[in-house]
């Protein structure tokens, strides 16, 4: 099979080569061993004071060697993949053998998952020189956008990640992972007041990507809305109704629900979800996905990091808590077939659970007549970082920018607040949810101890009650 | 660690730059390693061995400028790899700012990398089982249940015991030539407990320290174990202005906003509150805010910066006012002015009690003495989420804690937040203790505001 050879290739490895370093891997008792080989390139360009004065690539390749003893891990990596380096790291992964317990992960097969993110472009065919025109049309597209801007400072960026998965099943499993992605902030000045504002887009995909379409795009959502930013006011500070508005208020899900879904968390014991499976959660209707399938999002995984075909997993199906996030050992531990979560940020770490695409799906209000129904709240239309904590299930997200509602009506901006709530109490409060499922597609990475790529979407919903940061 | 022979070959790489194009350039070589164990329920759950190695490089080319990394470190990659690079470096816009910091402000005398004292040669001794006996002696999982009366359960605890080295050289070709080597040894437990009513409930305790003796991981657990239990029972409170005392542990999270404020990227990008106000008086006076980075055996301490540039001890802010921007190289010549360090190392708030005065040199100030002078208030413990607008130093935050009341905590509370902008806060400042951690690169006491907004 040429593919399989040409990721052999790769990394100078052959399959007598994985069996060695894997039967090493086990000499100690182990019960599953894996690798996992990893050739990233990055690139990035990077624009300020219109000129594109800085730039640069970076190159990543080695193993990373697991060994499980029940569900315990022993974990090493070479940066070397000289065999006798690679033995080393294996010899040093199989030390967890001192550990009880003993199981066998999920066999996941090796059937082949359809490519997600086809290059058109390769990015790695592609040089400084035609790419640097984009990022400089891209500034005068959003300078011209408002004349209250006075520095743009813009980055287009891309990797390219060759995989070799192979395990002590005989599993092996390869991919090419693209991602191009291009972020561009502002700063605009008006009578001695300053505003910024950032936006970006991410996918998995080749340098097709790079296009005066998207350049258009971000462009565009530069100047909307900073009229309002100047204005904004904070709201005063309680608890309210809250309308979070579609694409990406997804986070909310990512934090509130997603991070205590991620079956590592449960095993444990450890998530305020833990002993909730089958029990309703939400109201009746509402869906929560985690998606590895959607074509070209950065979200996407063919395969995750432990070879396991991308899957569409319903965490919440008709208000009821389905599924949990597996990778092959929670899945092993609960009995039921790995999800495809079992993502690692590169080859230094061992996979755990993580979040792919997670989002909402529509529902049949709509969106105006959500906020219509609102008489005290806000609403939420941009946001940023969000964090949770696992056991008590409290979450935060920050709003960049949304509006106070005022008898069904938008009423007076805000911006740069936090809100905090807890997850099951929002959850359970979802009282509309819109028909207008949008999927954000900036550059979202998750920071679980590793950071991966990840996207959110949401429709607009309406949560009864959260606690809104203001004066 | 580093060997002589890839210290040769970070040279060769400035020299193959240089000869096949480069006006400067700048290396740096950094090898790294970590040997971890992690318990889980007082069993053994993971066992980690790592080993870094990269190359930086920093290319100045015909007045343009790039950065290039790999791990791939063998003779002919590396060329090949400068070669591509230098190429990548003609393409881009000619920035005539880009240049390496002059000579004379380059560290002359971090020849070593243990001039700082911050390596502890222990590490080159210790083995696998004496990590797994250290990180077995954190667990408290086996004693736990018979201590807690029924009030609450355990229900996980992991603990982590690690130690690493991290050594890095970095050459340029102007000659300059610095090495710094640290070891760490670390340990982090964080627990979950349920409360008779079946509420979760975590916390965590951890430290890092670069000498092995001093590393004694065993009061971790027990210590995460406090905090978690501390939390049961919350009582919500309301909305309103009080005071707020921020505990040591997570008192840095209010002190970074203001130094990356301070930082040259964001000021000459207008991506600062803090733009036009070096030598004004911003803050309170109450405010005095050290950089003291040559200080030997300390977290935080090193000789140069990145560039290469000689770290010196200097106030930041001194009695409110601005003293210092951290402006390198190239931020400097774009905006015309005189270079710094590039960042702060190890910044170091300095003690205050409003109306009392704290003249000697050994004075202590704990949470308890600040909690006793602020009478009631908030005491933060955690932050949850938030942020800051950089742009115009407005903050909102989440935070958990506990009520305090006649200087004494009454109750703990949670999802609440906080609100309000940097100027603010920091001239709201009305104590500062004694109490930063040893073992932080940060130090960061516990500080207390007056009249914050909180909501719940």
């Amino acid at each position: 099979m040429n593919c399989k050879n040409h990721y052999l290739d790769i990394f100078n490895v052959t399959e007598d080569g994985l069996k060695e370093i894997t039967a090493k891997a086990l000499s100690r008792g182990g019960d599953f061993a894996d690798l996992y080989f990893e050739y990233t390139t990055f690139f990035n360009l990077n624009l300020k004071d219109g000129v594109v004065s800085s730039g640069g690539f970076h190159t990543d390749y080695g193993v990373g060697i697991r060994v499980l003893k029940g569900e315990k891990t022993g974990y090493a990596y070479s940066e070397n993949l000289d065999m006798r380096e690679m033995l080393k790291a294996a010899d040093a992964a199989s030390a967890i053998a001192q550990a009880g317990g003993s199981s066998l992960p999920y066999r996941a097969g090796t059937a082949c998952a359809p490519d997600l993110y086809p290059m058109q472009k390769h990015w790695r065919d592609t040089d400084a020189s035609a790419l640097l025109p984009f990022l400089l049309e891209l500034e005068k597209k959003v300078t011209a956008q408002d004349s209250r801007i006075v520095k743009v400072i813009a980055r287009l960026s891309d990797s390219v990640c060759d995989v070799l998965m192979y395990n002590s099943f005989g599993e092996l499993t390869c991919d090419t992972r693209p991602m191009g992605s291009i972020s561009v902030t502002a700063v605009f000045q008006h009578e001695g007041k300053s505003e910024n504002k950032s936006v970006s887009r991410s996918f998995r995909m080749g340098a097709e990507l790079i296009s005066g379409a998207i350049a258009d795009e971000i462009a565009a959502d530069i100047a909307e809305g900073i009229d309002e930013r100047f204005e904004a006011v904070r709201p005063k500070g309680g608890q309210m109704a809250v309308v979070m508005g579609a694409g990406p208020s997804g986070v909310l899900l990512h934090e509130a629900m997603g991070h205590a879904f991620e079956a590592d968390f449960n095993r444990k014991g450890q998530s305020i979800f833990s002993d909730k499976m089958g029990q309703q959660i939400c109201p009746k209707g509402v869906n929560v996905v985690d998606d590895g399938t959607l074509e070209f999002n950065r979200g996407a995984c063919r395969y995750d990091d432990e070879g396991v075909a991308g899957q569409k997993t319903y965490m919440v199906a008709d208000g009821v808590l389905n599924s949990y996030l597996h990778d092959r050992i929670s899945a092993a531990w609960y009995g039921v077939a790995p999800t495809g979560n079992g993502r690692r940020e590169n080859f230094r770490y061992n996979p755990i659970p993580r979040m792919r695409a997670t989002y909402m799906e529509s529902g049949n209000a709509d969106p105006a007549s959500i906020i219509a129904d609102v008489k005290q709240g806000i609403y939420v239309k941009e946001l940023s970082n969000g964090q949770v904590k696992i056991g008590e299930g409290d979450f935060t997200f920050f709003v960049k920018s949304g509006f106070m509602i005022e008898d069904g009506r938008l009423t007076a901006p805000i911006k740069d607040i936090n809100i905090i709530g807890n997850g099951p109490e929002a959850l359970a409060n979802i009282l509309a949810v819109g028909n207008d499922l949008k999927i954000d597609n900036g550059t979202w990475t998750c920071g679980k101890d590793q950071s991966v790529a990840v996207s959110c979407g949401m429709p607009t919903i309406l949560v009864k009650s959260l606690t809104v940061g203001g004066e | 660690m580093i060997e002589t022979h890839e210290i040769e070959i970070a040279r060769h790489c400035i020299a193959f730059a240089c000869a096949n194009g480069a006006d400067n350039a700048r290396v740096n070589l950094n090898k790294s390693g970590i040997d971890g164990c992690n318990m889980l329920n007082g069993e053994l759950d993971k066992v980690t061995h790592a080993a870094d190695r990269s190359v930086y490089l920093y290319l100045f080319v015909n007045g343009k400028y790039g950065t290039f990394s790999t791990n791939m470190l063998e003779k002919e990659s590396l060329e090949d790899f400068i070669l591509k690079a230098i190429d990548m470096v003609k393409m881009l816009g000619e920035d005539t700012c880009r240049k390496l910091p002059d000579p004379s402000r380059t560290e002359k005398n971090a020849n070593t990398g243990r001039e700082l004292d911050l390596y502890d040669e222990a590490i080159e001794h210790t083995d696998s089982d004496s990590r797994l006996a250290k990180a077995k002696a954190m667990s408290i999982w086996q004693n736990s249940h018979k201590e807690n009366n029924g009030e609450y359960s355990l229900i996980s605890e992991e603990c982590e015991y690690s130690e690493s080295y991290d050594d890095s050289i970095t050459i340029d070709s102007q000659g300059f030539e610095g090495r710094h080597t640290e070891s760490s040894f670390s340990f982090f437990t964080e627990v979950t407990i349920q409360d008779k009513e079946g509420n979760r409930y975590s916390g965590y305790w951890w430290d890092t320290l670069f000498r092995n003796s001093d590393a004694d991981p065993s009061e971790c657990s027990r210590k995460a174990l406090e905090r978690a239990v501390a939390q049961i029972a919350p009582q919500p409170r309301r909305s309103g202005h009080t005071r707020m005392v921020v505990d040591s542990t997570v008192a840095s999270r209010l002190v970074a906003p203001v130094l990356n404020a301070l930082n040259g990227s964001a000021l000459q990008q207008k991506m600062s509150f803090l733009d036009g106000t070096l030598g004004q008086k911003v803050f309170s006076e109450s405010m005095n805010l050290m950089d003291l980075p040559r200080t030997a055996g300390r977290n935080g301490s090193r000789m140069y910066d990145s560039e290469g540039v000689a770290t010196k001890d200097a106030p930041v802010i001194k009695d409110g006012v601005v003293c210092q921007y951290f402006i390198n190289t190239y931020n400097a010549e774009k905006m015309g002015i005189e270079p710094t360090v590039e960042d702060a190392s190890r910044p170091c708030l300095m003690p205050y009690m409003k109306g009392k005065e704290l003249a000697t040199e050994e004075i202590s100030v704990s949470l308890k003495d600040i909690l006793q002078y602020c009478r009631n208030g908030i005491l933060v413990t955690g932050f949850n989420g938030g942020n800051t607008n950089p742009v115009t130093g407005d903050f909102s935050f989440g935070i958990e804690g506990f009520a305090f009341s006649k200087g004494k905590i009454t109750h703990p509370v949670r999802e609440m937040l906080i609100t309000g902008n940097l100027k603010d806060l920091w001239n709201s400042l009305i104590a500062a203790g004694t109490d930063a951690r040893p073992s932080s690169r940060w130090q960061i006491p516990s500080i207390a505001f007056e009249n914050v907004s909180f909501s719940a």
